[in-house]
């Protein structure tokens, strides 16, 4: 089980539904929402910045691509770069529900994506996830 | 002659006479009888000795007179032989038909040219003027008559003329006819000799080359010859313009002949265009190019403009053909559908990035109501109807999705034209599409024949095979007879180039009659089955399409279905 996750969409729903899938099975310990990629990075300065001694920090995001104020590509060029060294080294699943092809051909180009999944999360999807990167 | 020969015989006779009387009266006078008759007899000696002498020297000097007259009436005649010779050799030489008219007497000779050039057998040959005028063609006989008797009448120099002359067999031959007139003493005409040559060929060739000539003078296009090449190595000077040209540039020909076709330059023109051509110029090449011209008012025009270099004999270049076409039109038109072809791709751009933002939103809340029903899978549900409006809610929540991964798929391949082709193996593809089906098959257990031996392995796009043969069959599955056990049999052939694939069934087929430009419609269908969304065969046909082949169906209502499928290798 991994210890924190992010889940970065604007629809609450979606990420209602993340959380409730997460949590039946038992794929994360804590679920950390964002509702746009400037959530996210806002989240990831306060850890930076925090006091708090917890080394904890997110290992899996799934994150959304059409979003307001800042979309899932604008957020994976702040978050490869330096400023977030010690945050990157997680891995991101796509998670959209588009089917542009000219999407899935830039996600090809970012070695931080592993995945492209289509909506919804399921439990199935998450089985696979698991193995993918090694949980079990 | 005759009056000189009585002239000296009565002179003679009269002397004789004169002579005879006077010896008689002076004998008789002074001599006695016996002597007058010997004297009588030495005085007829006497006369007889002197007549003879007389007589000598006239017929000596006759006789000298004769042969020199001989010798020159000899001379004469030999003149006239040699000239009627050479007279036959000319004729012969010239091959013209020569003719002798002695015009007081109405009387016509001619040569064998009449025979040998226009057919007339010496016996057909009229002998008068009016046989030679019957044979003029009607159109011509008036003018050349005309012009033959002023010529006669001598109110004029010279005579030839040309006419068309009738050969025996009925056709007319162009003749060029030349003639002189022999004057009497008095200067009245009274032969005229003429020859006659057949020009038909020459005719015959300048009415070709007239006819070729209007090519140039009728042409729509421009058509200009300069000189073969100019000494400061720019356009040569121009030496012929037809009229197309001047209606084409505004320039009258003699304002344009001699000048270099440079003045067509303007600030507009393509001047590597032009380079082009000065190089074709130079190289002595073909060459043809597109610029913006001038006109002699400075209006500018669009203009296709071809240099060709014609050689004499020797393979020197002698001049430049250059043939001229006004293409602003054909450039508007252009530049009109370059202009529509750009609005209809950012138009096409537009359409695509809307239906996958559409479908994006459609799908991201649907996504959200299967998600939730599958949590609500997990729990348990006492209320019946509860339960049961939640299987309606499922069901119909799944069907929206399927319809929507349909139309999905629809703007994929339609987005994808040039998608990734690789060696696929038909058996393999059929495993697939059959462990995908396999459900089905094992319920309707359906008599499957398959024959892919002449064709194991296909270059194409592996997923949309699959794609295509999984739609045609569950087709097959679908609208199977009820009366008899479903049999589908799948052929692959190989012609000429050319992969064909048949997909033959003996389900309920589709009326064609009504509804063959609907087949591979979008939301097209034919039977009214619930699950049966129009999309299977526009699909296919999609696929079909992308991957460059065609698609045709045959089908009987209760008979069955066959679909054909051509790929190009």
């Amino acid at each position: 089980m991994l210890e924190q996750i992010l889940c970065i969409d604007d629809d609450p729903i979606t990420l209602m539904l993340c959380k409730k899938v997460i949590a039946r099975s038992s794929f994360s310990n804590e679920i950390i929402t964002a509702q746009n990629g400037e959530e996210a990075l806002h989240y990831f300065n306060t850890l930076k910045y925090s006091n708090t001694k917890s080394n904890i920090k997110p290992e899996l995001i799934f994150l959304d691509l059409n979003m307001p104020i800042m979309g899932g590509w604008e957020f994976l060029d702040h978050f490869t770069s330096s400023a977030y060294s010690e945050f990157n080294k997680a891995s991101v699943i796509v998670l959209s529900s588009t089917i542009d092809p000219d999407d899935l051909a830039k996600a090809k180009k970012y070695p931080i994506i592993i995945d492209f999944l289509s909506k919804p999360i399921t439990q199935a999807m998450l089985e696979y996830l698991k193995k993918k990167i090694g949980l079990q | 002659m005759k009056s000189k020969t009585h002239k000296i015989t009565l002179i003679y006779v009269s002397i004789s006479i004169i002579v005879a009387v006077l010896c008689h009266k002076l004998f008789s006078l002074y001599f006695s009888e016996s002597q007058y008759l010997s004297l009588s007899l030495v005085k007829d000696i006497l006369f007889i000795l002197a007549t003879g002498l007389v007589f000598s020297y006239i017929l000596s000097k006759n006789k000298n007179r004769n042969s020199s007259v001989f010798e020159k009436l000899n001379q004469t005649n030999e003149e006239i032989k040699e000239s009627n010779e050479k007279y036959d050799i000319v004729a012969k030489a010239t091959s013209d038909t020569i003719w002798d008219w002695k015009i007081q007497e109405d009387s016509i000779n001619w040569n064998k040219g009449i025979e040998s050039v226009f057919g007339y057998n010496p016996e057909d040959v009229g002998k008068t003027s009016k046989w030679w005028f019957d044979k003029i063609h009607p159109e011509d006989s008036i003018r050349m008559s005309i012009k033959l008797y002023s010529f006669i009448e001598q109110k004029t120099e010279k005579w030839q003329d040309q006419y068309r002359f009738r050969c025996s067999d009925g056709t007319y031959k162009y003749v060029l006819d030349r003639g002189f007139l022999l004057k009497d003493e008095n200067g009245r005409a009274i032969r005229m000799i003429g020859a006659i040559q057949d020009i038909t060929k020459q005719k015959e060739e300048e009415q070709r080359l007239k006819l070729l000539e209007t090519v140039i003078t009728q042409s729509k296009d421009s058509i200009l010859i300069t000189e073969a090449n100019s000494v400061d190595r720019k356009i040569p000077k121009i030496v012929y313009v037809n009229p197309a040209f001047s209606q084409m540039s505004g320039y009258r020909s003699d304002e344009i002949i001699g000048k270099s076709t440079n003045i067509f330059k303007g600030p507009k023109s393509d001047s590597e265009e032009l380079k082009k051509l000065l190089r074709a110029i130079k190289n002595e090449e073909e060459c043809v190019i597109e610029t913006i011209t001038y006109t002699k008012t400075q209006e500018e025009y669009w203009v296709r403009f071809s240099m060709i270099p014609i050689f004499n004999n020797e393979g020197v270049i002698s001049h430049w053909i250059s043939i001229q076409r006004d293409i602003t039109d054909e450039k508007k038109l252009e530049t009109e559908k370059e202009h529509l072809i750009r609005e209809l791709t950012q138009n096409n751009k537009d359409l695509k990035q809307f239906s996958y933002i559409t479908s994006h939103n459609l799908r991201a809340p649907l996504s959200n109501l299967i998600g939730l029903l599958n949590l609500i899978e997990d729990l348990p549900i006492e209320n019946e109807e509860l339960e049961e409006i939640l299987a309606g809610f499922t069901k119909s929540t799944h069907l929206l999705n399927e319809t929507i991964n349909d139309l999905v798929k629809v703007i994929i391949i339609k987005d994808n034209p040039s998608m990734q082709k690789e060696e696929v193996s038909l058996q393999e593809v059929f495993e697939n599409v059959f462990s995908q089906l396999s459900f089905q098959i094992e319920l309707h257990k359906p008599i499957i024949k398959l024959k892919f031996d002449k064709v194991p392995k296909l270059i194409t796009n592996k997923a949309y095979l699959e794609s295509i043969l999984l739609n045609l069959l569950t087709n097959s599955i679908k609208y199977k007879s009820e009366n008899r056990k479903l049999k589908i049999s799948i052929i692959a052939e190989q012609i000429d180039n050319k992969t064909i694939l048949s997909f033959k069934d003996n389900g309920i087929g589709i009326d064609l009659e009504r509804n063959r430009d609907k087949i591979f419609g979008l939301y097209q269908r034919f039977h009214n089955y619930p699950d049966s969304k129009g999309l299977g065969l526009y699909l296919v046909k999609s696929q079909v399409e992308t991957m460059g082949g065609t698609i045709a169906i045959d089908s009987e209502v209760n008979k069955g279905t066959t679909f054909t499928i051509t790929f190009k290798n």
